[in-house]
């Protein structure tokens, strides 16, 4: 699990990153709202001090000699006040009050920075109008408090997030448990065990991963099969040309007339020439099918025809066939993006196939039309052709009909099957014209 | 000795029917599972050599309508599908025995020499009838320990009567063992055969039931 990104630490990190963001948004909160109280309350204070002030220095003023009144508490010295005879003489202030007036002398609250000190003032005349009171309180100590009781809110975060990631591990561990479980499952499996996976006891979440994991399982099962019988029809088919070449080699040893020697070993060459062919279309069976993204470039499908019909013609005159190329007026040329290797194999298989089944002194027909930009190629033989029940197998592998000349490899439709699916082109199996025979139509779509 | 041989691989095919010529036997070569079995309705072969990928009726249901009908011919069952499934389905279908392709052409003939000597009810290699033995897998017959040169089709009906010594071979029953299909039967070729027999061994070994067919007698006790 290392270098991957741990599901249990991420759920973990989220959830603490969670907490800890409410929580601060929630002591911001009360943090504000303190602060909004604190105001309110020492406002008030403020505000009452004053009154108490004004009622004071109506009947005391007078008999007050000294200008300094007692400090009583230690924020007193973050408090002050002054009352003004008139506004103009400055009667009694507080010891720590400055000598210029705390604030003009409009009544009401008044923020106020003296000697680098912030004030809060409240300012109020007596009910006389004869002084000017002013009480002033520094405005830090509000700052003090509100500090004092967000960090208070703040300091059990520090220790609850430790405890709380540690619960949360084992929550997390216990709640991951099935996870954890149905990987041991799947770690444990026999690599051949291809079986779906139980979903009944599987947590909602992961039924997804489980439902892509069996249709997995099954398509990789479906293709494991699809090889294995493969592989046991291509030693079935590999074996009997090698009995084939051993048995007539045999015959030709014990032969005792001449003429049934040469016999015998003129079939152990043809069993050679046939297993070859056997194998190399297996071969190329085998890399058309691992094919995937081909590189495909402009073909022209009448030049591909006209080599292969060149290369193959002397073959098919050798048993008595003509190969014939028909063209429709084609404008423009019957041009198909594909790869032209590839092309010229599968139409190589197509006419070697028709070559095989058409009887001697009939044709093979190669046509190619472009009918509206839809570009089409068939080959059509005048062979027994093939029976309608039996169309659909004749692509298969292995597959080759009843009564047809054994030297076929079976191959070379799956080979051409395979070669239009890679270039996107549909393959259609259908009677030549003339009502028997069979024609292979490859129909590019564009 | 008539053989049926059902194998749609030309050349295999081709193969094998010249091989067992060579050995003497009349060889019926079919290509595909539904003339096997019109052949084995109507045919009395010795034995039968059967592949089991056939076209149009599977080597196994042609076994199986040959048991369905309890005829009793010993049949080798030659395939390319060798795994031990396949055998036990083939020899629960009623096969004698198997061979997997490729095969040695002398083990073939070994072992249908030995099908047709169990089939026969005799355990014993060589054939013997008073002074003569006839060695089925060398080909060699001995008349008082000395070898007699015998024609494949005189050696064919003497091995045709000892194997069923005792007992009344009608004339076409040995035709029928003598040639395989489509092959011209010569007129009064039997005759012909049980003529040079007699000749070279001695004359009472075969006799004649007349209007029925040859027979060699029994020894007394086998």
């Amino acid at each position: 699990m290392h270098n991957h990104a741990s599901l249990k630490q991420r759920l973990l990190m989220l959830a603490l990153a969670m907490i800890a963001a409410v929580w601060i948004v929630a002591a911001a909160f009360t943090y504000f709202d303190a602060r909004n109280e604190f105001d309110e309350v020492l406002d008030a204070h403020l505000a009452q001090a004053a009154s108490l002030l004004a009622v004071q220095a109506s009947h005391e003023l007078d008999e007050l000699d000294t200008e300094h009144a007692p400090q009583l508490h230690k924020y007193a010295r973050r408090v002050a006040f002054q009352i003004w005879e008139r506004g103009e003489l400055l009667r009694l202030h507080s010891a720590n009050a400055p000598q210029q007036p705390l604030a003009i002398s409009k009544p009401g609250f008044s923020n106020n920075v003296i000697d680098g000190n912030h004030w809060r003032v409240f300012t109020t005349w007596n009910d006389s109008g004869e002084y000017l009171i002013q009480v002033a309180e520094r405005a830090d100590v509000r700052n003090d408090l509100a500090r004092s009781i967000a960090v208070n809110l703040l300091q059990p975060l520090l220790f609850a997030l430790p405890l709380l990631a540690l619960l949360l591990w084992v929550a997390v561990t216990r709640g991951l448990l099935p996870l954890d479980k149905l990987a041991r499952e799947v770690e444990q499996r026999d690599p051949e065990a291809l079986t779906p996976l139980d979903a009944e006891a599987a947590p909602h979440e992961v039924l997804p991963l489980i439902e892509r994991l069996n249709r997995l399982f099954a398509r990789i099962d479906a293709a494991i099969q699809k090889e294995r019988r493969f592989t046991a029809d291509a030693a079935h088919e590999l074996r009997t040309p090698v009995a084939a070449i051993k048995a007539q080699a045999q015959v030709a040893r014990t032969a005792s007339a001449e003429q049934e020697r040469i016999h015998a070993l003129d079939n152990a060459i043809l069993g050679c020439n046939r297993a070859a062919h056997l194998i190399e279309q297996l071969l190329a069976l085998a890399r058309v099918d691992a094919l995937g993204d081909v590189a495909v470039e402009p073909c022209c499908l009448s030049d591909i025809a006209a080599g292969e019909i060149a290369a193959l013609a002397p073959l098919a005159l050798a048993k008595g066939v003509h190969i014939e190329l028909q063209e429709s007026d084609m404008v423009p040329a019957a041009n198909v993006r594909g790869n032209p290797e590839l092309l010229r194999m599968l139409l190589r298989n197509l006419i070697d196939n028709a070559v095989r089944h058409t009887p001697s002194g009939t044709a093979v027909r190669v046509s190619i039309s472009n009918d509206h930009g839809e570009i089409s190629m068939s080959v059509s033989d005048d062979g027994p052709g093939i029976p309608e029940q039996e169309m659909a197998k004749i692509s298969e592998r292995f597959y080759r009909p009843i009564g047809t000349p054994g030297e076929g490899s079976g191959l070379g439709l799956s080979i051409v099957k395979r070669i239009a699916e890679v270039h996107n082109a549909s393959l259609q199996f259908t009677p030549a014209d003339n009502g028997r025979g069979l024609r292979v139509t490859i129909v590019f779509r564009q | 000795m008539r053989v049926l041989v059902v194998e749609d691989d030309a050349l295999l095919g081709d193969a094998i029917q010249a091989d067992l010529k060579q050995a003497g036997y009349a060889v019926d070569w079919m290509r595909d599972g539904v003339s096997a079995d019109q052949a084995l309705t109507t045919e009395p072969y010795a034995a039968v050599i059967l592949d089991l990928g056939l076209p149009r009726l599977s080597g196994l249901d042609v076994l199986r309508r040959l048991r369905s009908r309890s005829t009793p011919i010993p049949v080798l069952i030659l395939t390319a599908m060798d795994t031990v499934d396949d055998r036990i389905k083939g020899l629960d279908a009623g096969a004698d025995d198997y061979l997997a392709k490729p095969f040695d052409m002398g083990e073939l003939a070994a072992r249908l020499r030995a099908l047709i000597r169990r089939a026969s009810g005799k355990a014993e290699l060589l054939l013997q009838v008073g002074a003569i033995r006839l060695d089925p897998a060398a080909h060699r017959v001995l008349y008082r320990d000395q070898p007699v040169e015998l024609s494949p089709r005189e050696f064919a009906v003497l091995h045709a009567l000892m194997l069923n010594a005792g007992k009344v071979l009608s004339r076409a029953r040995l035709e029928e063992q003598l040639y395989a299909w489509g092959e011209e039967v010569e007129s009064n070729a039997v005759e012909v055969h049980v003529h040079y027999l007699r000749r070279k061994l001695y004359p009472e070994l075969i006799e004649t039931i007349r209007g029925v067919g040859y027979m060699i007698a029994a020894d007394k006790g086998s």
